[in-house]
């Protein structure tokens, strides 16, 4: 039986969560974080996949991700929180990702990154190589 | 009334938290708090003692038993024999440490700890749920066995755990030369904490950042190769559930896949597979520095001596 002290204790520890995450929130100094525009994400790719060959990129219009081609692969940038988090699936299922609402929805197929949703004009993009 | 050190220092730890987010609003110091981030890490250490509860009782009968059968019997009272649990403890958190970021049935409990790509005091609380499952507990059990109280090795552990705390900040750069040489600190612990190939699996210092020296996984923060923090593939969710089983969820769509190299799947580095599709850190540390070396590369950092860039 879970003693009576310690659910007081986990009650007064959540109390304080709770205040500590409103202080963050009120606070307002996570990183400051400007839209995505091309150079700052070919910056972002190379730390994530240093050394390989990025032959396009296209930024989402509300600078909030990226998606590369890099041969048969297709590199996704995605914004989390006031930083980025980045994955690589096929180019053939990025190119046939489902665009709905000026949106791409790409299925990461990973538990830690199950879906990015990067915002364009159109796809596939127009400029694209055939 | 048991002295649990971690219970003790809670008020600490909040207080301080509360320090370091006004005196960076108020540009005192270095730090960065975003509110999910911060949710997700005071969130976990939150249920990192619900889950310690559930599983305290296994690790407390486990202890009581090994000391039933101690080689001797060491004194709470003796200066002497705090000297060596403090020293032996430390080790072994060292060990466990190291395993944690070296297997990856481990790393799925340990992950947790490192998945924010910030590094402020809220950090230090993204504690794991899964690590009584996971079992790690059991390398402090020879410690019992030799004939140290389970209470005396609880409140070297809580010390330990305590002593990490205040390491986890970006507003402090580097403590005096001497006190850099012999403790973990906040310097070392950062790159701990990074992803930088450079910074992979080194660092895994309680108190003393000896044992990193001692064992070659010591790394000095560069000045010239700022920390990036967080895991090699980052998470892109916040989802509390994600975070806290997202190496045990990979590890089992692993296992159901390819059940023939269980072996390799729950005990290789994690970034192991059978077919080399993917990159464990030694690894990445091997592609990527060597090409820094050469000059030109995003880690030409290399040419930095630890000596140019301390001090």
């Amino acid at each position: 039986m879970i003693h009576h002290a310690f659910l007081v204790q986990v009650a007064a520890s959540g109390a304080a969560v709770a205040a500590l995450v409103g202080l963050a929130a009120w606070a307002r100094i996570a990183r400051p974080l400007n839209p995505l525009d091309e150079p700052r994400a070919r910056e972002l790719l190379e730390q994530e996949f240093p050394g390989r060959r990025i032959e396009a990129v296209w930024v989402g219009i509300d600078g909030a991700g990226a998606l590369a081609k890099s041969g048969a692969a297709a590199l996704v940038l995605v914004r989390v929180g006031d930083a980025y988090a980045a994955r690589q699936i096929p180019w053939a299922q990025a190119l046939s990702s489902g665009f709905k609402s000026g949106q791409i929805s790409l299925d990461l197929g990973d538990v830690a990154a199950p879906r990015a949703v990067i915002a364009f004009a159109s796809w596939p993009p127009k400029d694209l190589a055939a | 009334m048991t002295l649990d050190p971690v219970t003790l220092a809670t008020p600490l730890f909040i207080l301080t938290i509360v320090l370091e987010i006004l005196l960076a609003r108020a540009g005192k110091l270095r730090a960065a708090y975003e509110t999910k981030d911060t949710a997700v890490s005071l969130a976990m250490g939150l249920g990192s003692t619900i889950a310690g509860v559930l599983t305290g009782g296994v690790t407390v009968a486990a202890s009581l038993w090994v000391y039933q059968h101690r080689l001797f019997t060491i004194p709470m009272s003796a200066a002497w024999a705090w000297a060596a649990i403090f020293l032996l403890e430390d080790l072994t958190y060292y060990g466990f440490h190291r395993i944690s970021h070296e297997r990856r049935i481990w790393w799925a409990a340990h992950v947790n700890h490192h998945t924010s790509q910030h590094y402020n005091l809220s950090t230090a609380l993204r504690q794991t749920w899964t690590g009584g499952v996971a079992g790690t507990w059991a390398l402090w059990l020879p410690l019992s066995w030799l004939g140290f109280p389970p209470a005396m090795v609880a409140i070297e552990k809580g010390i330990s755990l305590v002593y990490q705390y205040w390491i986890h900040t970006e507003a402090i750069g580097r403590m005096p030369r001497w006190f850099e040489a012999v403790f973990n600190t906040p310097s070392h612990h950062r790159v701990h904490h990074a992803r930088n190939p450079r910074y992979l699996d080194r660092n895994y210092a309680g108190i003393l950042i000896v044992w990193d020296r001692l064992f070659g996984t010591f790394q000095p923060e560069l000045a010239a190769e700022p920390c990036r923090y967080g895991i090699v593939k980052n998470l892109a969710t916040f989802n509390l559930l994600r975070v806290a089983f997202h190496e045990w969820i990979a590890i089992g769509q692993d296992l159901v896949r390819a059940p023939r190299h269980a072996a390799g799947w729950l005990f290789g580095p994690p970034g192991w597979s059978p077919d080399g599709s993917r990159e464990t850190s030694a690894q990445i540390r091997a592609r990527c520095l060597p090409r820094d070396a050469a000059g030109g590369g995003p880690f030409a950092s290399a040419a930095v001596t630890p000596s140019a860039a301390e001090g």
